[in-house]
């Protein structure tokens, strides 16, 4: 069974029309399944938990980079999460703006991604963990006044610039080969004085008391933050032009 | 017999690039190459090669492969293979080598050893380990 959760903001009537297409598009490549409106749910979690747990073999976000990650939210942490690990992959349905992660999964618009659904081309991902958030593409903030700390060594700057903490490339043209299945978050730190740094690291903590983290372009976080990574952790449905091997 | 530009070139491909811009303090290891421009103190240390730019400060010892020194260095440098010094360089502290070339203008402040054939050996064994089964 295809579950599609439907973000909260798909409500307005300006989407109307775009999920009148999705529908039929569906339909017609014999892929309908159950609608879970977010809109109207006050518990997410046991929502989605609870289609996992009676069978769902597809979850597909249907929405931006903030669905994805509410999804991912709400199965990760829980006994759920082995079910969810054997059973059910997770598709996206991009929409709007802030699609950066279906677009690093080879899924450019609406239509292709219904064809990809139907194509069901599984790719294991790693999975970054910022403080509690979950991130597939990557968390950036200012650099200025930044400390990475290490378990043996430190990394501050003193530039304005920003860093970026990668899993997942969502832009062709950084100048990184980034490996969301090794295990590893790569760092980029690009200042105005237009020097660059580049290492990688399984974990680490971040600090700038005068900036905010932001998780996957959308969500703000306070640092002291604690940056890991989960490997191979979510079975994800990709297009074959994804930004990765 | 490589020349500087050869010895360049493998740096294309770094695993480890440290900015100008950039401070380091501890223990820094890696497996791969290290290009340092910016600023380290502490120790620092891999299994491939290190490429110290003219304006990099480091203020550590130093062991790996094949070194490139540019930039300034306070502390002992230890390059199993080969160790380049350039003509910005400026050395205070213990050189070990396998090979070496040092081009006018350099300045080093420390004893500069070669390491024996002995000891090339043993490290070579050391990294090719399949070679002597």
């Amino acid at each position: 069974m295809h579950v599609y959760v439907y973000d909260d903001y798909l409500n307005k009537s300006k989407y109307n029309r775009i999920i009148n297409r999705v529908e039929i598009r569906l339909t017609d490549l014999g892929l309908n399944g159950k609608i879970l409106r977010l809109a109207g749910i006050k518990n997410i979690k046991a929502a989605i938990q609870n289609e996992i747990r009676i069978g769902a073999k597809t979850i597909v976000a249907v929405g931006n980079n903030q669905t994805v990650n509410k999804i991912i939210g709400a199965i990760i942490n829980d006994d759920i999460y082995g079910d969810f690990q054997k059973k059910t992959l997770l598709g996206i349905i991009p929409i709007g703006n802030d699609n950066s992660i279906a677009t690093s999964f080879g899924i450019k618009n609406t239509e292709e991604a219904c064809n990809i659904l139907l194509a069901r081309r599984v790719e294991k991902i790693d999975l970054g963990l910022a403080g509690k958030n979950y991130f597939l593409n990557e968390v950036s903030i200012q650099s200025q006044g930044a400390t990475l700390e290490f378990d043996d060594y430190s990394i501050e700057t003193m530039e304005k610039g920003e860093i970026k903490i990668i899993n997942l490339l969502k832009d062709k043209d950084e100048d990184i080969k980034s490996n969301p299945h090794d295990g590893m978050l790569d760092i980029i730190i690009k200042t105005k004085k237009k020097d660059r740094t580049y290492f990688n690291s399984k974990k680490f903590k971040i600090v700038n008391p005068s900036e905010k983290l932001i998780v996957d372009g959308i969500v703000e976080i306070d640092t002291p933050a604690e940056i890991g990574v989960l490997k191979d952790r979510v079975n994800i449905i990709v297009g074959k032009d994804r930004l990765f091997e | 017999m490589f020349s500087k530009d050869n010895r360049q070139e493998k740096f294309k491909d770094a695993e480890t690039i440290i900015g100008g811009s950039i401070k380091v303090k501890g223990n820094f290891q890696g497996q791969g190459n290290i290009i340092i421009e910016g600023f380290l103190e502490g120790s620092l240390k891999t299994a491939s090669d290190i490429f110290i730019g003219d304006k990099a400060k480091v203020v550590a010892n130093i062991e790996s492969k094949g070194i490139i020194i540019n930039g300034e260095v306070r502390g002992n440098v230890r390059a199993k293979g080969y160790l380049a010094i350039g003509e910005t360089a400026k050395i205070y502290g213990d050189i070990q080598y396998g090979e070496i070339s040092i081009d006018k203008g350099a300045s080093i402040n420390g004893q500069v050893i070669m390491l024996s054939e002995e000891h090339k050996r043993a490290e070579k064994t050391k990294e090719e380990p399949d070679n002597q089964s």
